[in-house]
């Protein structure tokens, strides 16, 4: 458990904490049950989609075509439940398919193709929403499914299903990259990928992997998407790869690739998601919201770079108070 | 010479960083036209004193005197303006501008019509490299040069500033035997005319040439001032180590008759041709020869790194094929690679992951790692190859070059490797460290295990080889016993190669 819950979580944590805190006290209805399921609502898809991106970014990588793809997404789902007729129970695990075959793409392009994944996926954000635009004549489909919003909406236990989501993925994402093989090269791959040629990793297809992660996390945030508001639409989910990289770098995940725990994106997530829920709340025009996460954004990266100097400045004032503290003892004494 | 004023003085200088008193009332006299040793395992205080004097960080106490009078280094400006100029053990040169450019870098001389004068640029670096005596052009693009003449450019910047006080941190790392005898016969010259030269460096063989002082700092303090001890190999590493090693080279010989590794008439297409030698089961085999004549080269052409051309590997008598370097792991070969830096560690992990990373898949089930296996023989190879026990909480780029080195090696150890490639195990890493790593060694070939060893320092592949293979352009010229080979042998050999390199040149 030490592993999982490491030191890495108690910068991200802190910032979570201190974010509930001035929301909380700052917005009168934030601390209302119903707000704080809707939270989760909320910030579900971003947090899920988050996933693969951090484990991208893990491996050295960046995968911008997660918006996109989640909007190309939801329009195959809607054609196949609406036109084409094919089941629900068949739909979604063929989305699975098609997001972790999107993935395996721009993976196989960046890894064996030797093109910086900053490409590969840049590209692919411009052509999946193109592609989205070609079905339907570009109009969004909706009321697909009866049975697709429950997906979304439902309670278990009256816990809204995509708290259970966040637990489980996140749980098997932890597991991976704390106790298995994958998850280690990944770490390798992206500490050092020289050395790990030299050990003998498969650094391809490990970065290869990542991507292909990455795609299946986004078909689940495109399906919950869909089921939220049964329906698919080109436009859906615009800067959404933004959020999820902004999510994983809040959360401490080094763009340089090998640091990083997957757990603190979960709590970036949360960070930016209370963030925007306290604005809502207090009536902030989204313009400003903009302004805020990347704010937010520019102050999660600071601290990091500056955390020699910031660790040096607390270190002298704990030292300095401390031994104010033991001259005051000695006179006393 | 004659002046009996420092030119730099430090008295008393002090600094602690949170846990560790880096140094301690270090005193040291710097002298104009004298080349001054500064010696000390990693982690004596060597770099911070380096770094004190550069104006880097400043000390907590103590005085620092320049010809008497008490100064403050602030910042590297102030120290830059004090005629103080550092050479980094990592380059601070541009590659991709040229030479005269980066001589000039943050003091371009400037026309009246506020633009670079690049006339001037032209002639003054020009000036600086005849002056230095070396033939480089002042438009090659610096990147293009061979290390070695990146390093003399980044001398002349130093020159350039017309620095009374050069400080050189480990220069010929990465330098030839020619290289190295240039350099000297500059730093000379530089003396000569009454510049002060700080000379930091591991190669004790080298020191023994050059220096004309020595200061030994060991635990951030002054163990020997300079005039205290003679320059004399072994009262120096007595001095560092703080105690009398006696050997300094433990050599076991382990080779036995039994061929483990045949190579015949190997090829590559980094100019690796017709390369045929054999390795025993327990053998050190050296690879001997200058920077770049194709030593590492051939240690990737075993490796699977780079693809035969031609050519058979012969293992344990099977005739074997290695596509890409998972093979030749499979097959038991291990690379510990030369930049260890850049090839070898993984910053990001620490001690076990660096000790795991290529036996992944022996440690784990269904693709799930057994991390108690992984803890225990950390625990193990930390406890039995004296690595330091921070290796176990903190990632490695905490730890020493020489645990560093011991890490890479013990990742070998884990995998169960048969024939070890060491390319450079012991560079820059301090004299303690390199005698664990040679008894490491024996204790592989005790245990019945084969090493191709290359390495630059001649004393050490004289001393720890049991064969050596004379490696020139690309293949191997001969292989003589060890015993048979003096450092001279050493020497001729590779200024053979450079006088085969000139008549290329020329015809």
């Amino acid at each position: 458990m030490k592993r999982v819950f490491d030191t890495q979580l108690i910068g991200p944590f802190a910032a979570m904490l201190l974010v509930i805190i001035i929301v909380a006290l700052t917005t009168e209805r934030f601390l209302y049950l119903g707000n704080l399921s809707n939270l989760f609502l909320q910030v579900s898809i971003v947090a899920l989609i988050a996933i693969g991106s951090t484990i991208v970014i893990f491996a050295a990588g960046i995968d911008l075509s997660s918006g996109s793809m989640v909007a190309l997404l939801t329009m195959i789902l809607a054609q196949m439940l609406k036109f084409i007729g094919i089941p629900l129970v068949f739909a979604l695990p063929l989305i699975f398919i098609v997001g972790g075959l999107l993935g395996l793409v721009i993976g196989l392009l960046t890894a064996y193709g030797r093109i910086p994944s900053f490409i590969t996926s840049l590209a692919a954000l411009i052509a999946f929403r193109g592609l989205a635009l070609t079905f339907n004549n570009g109009s969004p489909i909706f009321s697909l499914d009866p049975a697709l919003e429950p997906i979304f909406y439902g309670k278990l236990i009256g816990i809204p299903l995509p708290f259970f989501y966040l637990v489980f993925f996140y749980a098997l994402a932890a597991f991976i990259m704390n106790f298995t093989r994958l998850g280690r090269e990944i770490y390798a791959v992206g500490g050092n990928p020289a050395a790990a040629v030299l050990t003998g990793i498969n650094v391809r297809k490990v970065q290869t992997t990542t991507f292909v992660i990455a795609g299946l996390m986004t078909a689940v945030g495109a399906i919950l998407m869909s089921a939220r508001l049964n329906s698919g639409s080109p436009n859906y989910g615009q800067t959404l790869e933004l959020q999820a990289i902004a999510a994983a770098v809040v959360g401490g995940a080094s763009l340089a690739g090998g640091r990083g725990n997957i757990l603190a994106t979960l709590m970036g997530a949360m960070t930016i998601v209370i963030v925007q829920n306290g604005l809502n709340l207090n009536a902030a025009p989204s313009s400003i919201q903009n302004v805020v996460l990347g704010l937010i954004i520019l102050m999660a990266v600071g601290i990091d770079m500056w955390r020699a100097e910031l660790s040096t400045l607390i270190f002298s004032f704990v030292k300095r108070f401390s031994s104010n503290k033991k001259a005051t003892l000695k006179r006393n004494s | 010479m004659e002046s009996k004023t420092p030119l730099w003085e430090f008295v008393d200088v002090t600094k602690a960083y949170p846990g560790v008193l880096a140094n301690d009332e270090i005193c040291i006299k710097l002298m104009p036209g004298s080349i001054h040793g500064l010696l000390g395992e990693n982690g004596c205080g060597k770099s911070t004193m380096i770094k004190t004097l550069a104006g880097v960080q400043n000390p907590d106490s103590g005085k620092i005197l320049h010809n008497g009078q008490p100064v403050i280094i602030g910042n590297p400006q102030v120290a830059r303006d004090l005629g103080i100029a550092t050479v980094f053990q990592e380059f601070s040169i541009v590659p991709t501008l040229s030479v005269g450019e980066n001589i000039f870098l943050g003091n371009m001389p400037i026309s009246r019509f506020g633009v670079i004068d690049w006339s001037k640029v032209d002639i003054d670096a020009a000036r600086v490299l005849a002056e230095m005596n070396i033939d480089i052009s002042p438009d090659a693009i610096t990147g293009t040069l061979s290390v070695g003449d990146q390093q003399l450019v980044e001398i002349a910047k130093a020159i350039a500033k017309d620095a009374r006080m050069i400080i050189l941190d480990e220069p010929t790392a990465a330098l030839g035997e020619e290289e190295i005898e240039r350099l000297h016969a500059l730093l000379r010259n530089m003396r000569n005319r009454g510049t002060a030269i700080l000379y930091v460096s591991h190669r004790l063989d080298e020191v023994e040439r050059i220096v004309d002082e020595v200061t030994i700092l060991r635990n951030g303090r002054v163990v020997r001032a300079s005039g205290e001890t003679e320059i004399n190999i072994s009262e120096i590493v007595s001095a560092m180590v703080g105690e009398d090693i006696g050997e300094h080279y433990p050599k076991e010989h382990n080779i036995t008759d039994k061929v483990v590794l045949e190579a015949k008439g190997l090829a590559t297409k980094s100019n690796v041709t017709d390369v045929s030698f054999v390795l025993h089961s327990g053998e050190v085999l050296g690879f001997g020869g200058v920077l770049g004549s194709g030593r590492t080269e051939i240690a990737h052409a075993l490796f699977g790194v780079d693809q035969l051309t031609s050519g058979q590997i012969i293992l344990k008598g099977k005739p074997v094929r290695f596509r890409q370097e998972i093979d030749a792991i499979n097959a038991g070969l291990a690379l510990v690679p030369e930049n260890r830096k850049y090839d070898g560690l993984f910053f990001n992990f620490k001690a076990s992951g660096n000790i795991t990373a290529a036996s992944l898949g022996g440690l784990s089930r269904f693709g799930v790692l057994n991390l108690k296996a992984e803890q225990q023989a950390t625990y193990e190879l930390i406890r039995d190859l004296e690595i330091s026990n921070e290796a176990e909480e903190k990632t490695v780029n905490y730890l020493s070059g020489g645990n560093q080195q011991k890490i890479v090696i013990a990742r070998w150890l884990f995998s169960d490797s048969d024939i070890l490639i060491l390319d450079e195990p012991t560079q820059g890493i301090d004299i303690g460290a390199k005698i664990a790593v040679y008894k490491l060694i024996n204790k592989l070939t005790r245990a019945g295990k084969s090493i191709i060893l290359v390495s630059s320092d001649h004393d050490e592949l004289l001393a720890m080889s049991d064969r050596v293979a004379i490696v020139q352009q690309g293949t191997i010229s001969r292989s003589v016993n060890a015993s048979d080979l003096t450092h001279n042998d050493l020497v001729q050999a590779s200024a053979n190669t450079s006088y085969l390199k000139s008549q290329e040149v020329l015809a």
